[in-house]
């Protein structure tokens, strides 16, 4: 059972920021990578919650990670329960 | 009752000798069964660093129990651990309400799948029989 990907208009961004070019506010080039986010989210499964934990411990916002806001939701309460259990740092720094 | 799952976990202060610790382990089990629920997965993690002191600490043995049950069992076994000076940190998580969604979700996901397929297969070569691809 391999997962399908899905076809998303989110390529199509970065050619039209090109376009207005210097009329609109500068706007920072998004990074999207389509991600795919398991049906369930394992608290305990650290090394898969690290991917969303950049340097200094905080949760990687949905700007960037990329990821749809359902996920990002249930990513937020796994990453914060893993904290709670001291799987995760709540601050590092580094 | 509808049964529940529940994943509990907790941190043994790794200065305690091993056979204490799986005691300890074995008692829980024991007053889990007392009080009704069944142990549906026992599993001694084991040693582990910290990602941050906890009483000053920086280790510790985590241990965890999937517990399924009426969540009377997790009341009493809250209890005994908030005492239990052995246990430095301990949590407990439902579990089966975001599985069954996950599941849900996994099926949603999986009818699309092979819905396209099927949709695809007629349109192309109508005389063949459309197997199962997913």
């Amino acid at each position: 059972m391999a997962e399908k990907e899905i076809e998303s208009p989110m390529d199509a961004i970065a050619v039209e920021v090109e376009e207005f070019g210097e009329k609109m506010p500068r706007r920072y080039p998004r990074r999207r990578p389509r991600q795919v986010v398991p049906d369930y989210i394992d608290w305990k499964d650290v090394d898969y919650l690290r991917q969303f934990i950049p340097e200094r411990g905080k949760i990687m916002p949905r700007r960037i990670s990329g990821i749809t806001a359902k996920d990002q939701r249930r990513l937020a309460t796994a990453i914060k329960r893993a904290r709670a259990m001291a799987l995760l740092p709540f601050v590092s720094d580094n | 009752m509808a049964n529940r799952t529940y994943e509990v976990m907790y941190i043994v202060d790794p200065e305690t000798a091993i056979d204490k610790i799986t005691k300890l382990n074995t008692a829980v089990g024991k007053l889990i069964e007392k009080e009704g629920g069944s142990i549906v997965r026992m599993e001694d993690i084991g040693r582990r660093p910290l990602a941050y002191p906890i009483q000053k600490k920086n280790e510790g043995h985590y241990v965890l129990f999937e517990i399924e049950g009426s969540g009377q069992e997790i009341a009493e076994l809250e209890r005994r651990m908030r005492v239990n000076d052995m246990i430095i940190r301990y949590m407990t998580v439902r579990v089966d309400e975001d599985r069954k969604k996950a599941e849900k979700m996994k099926a949603k996901r999986e009818n699309r799948v092979s819905r396209r397929a099927s949709f695809r297969k007629t349109e192309e070569a109508p005389a063949e029989t459309a197997g199962a691809e997913s």
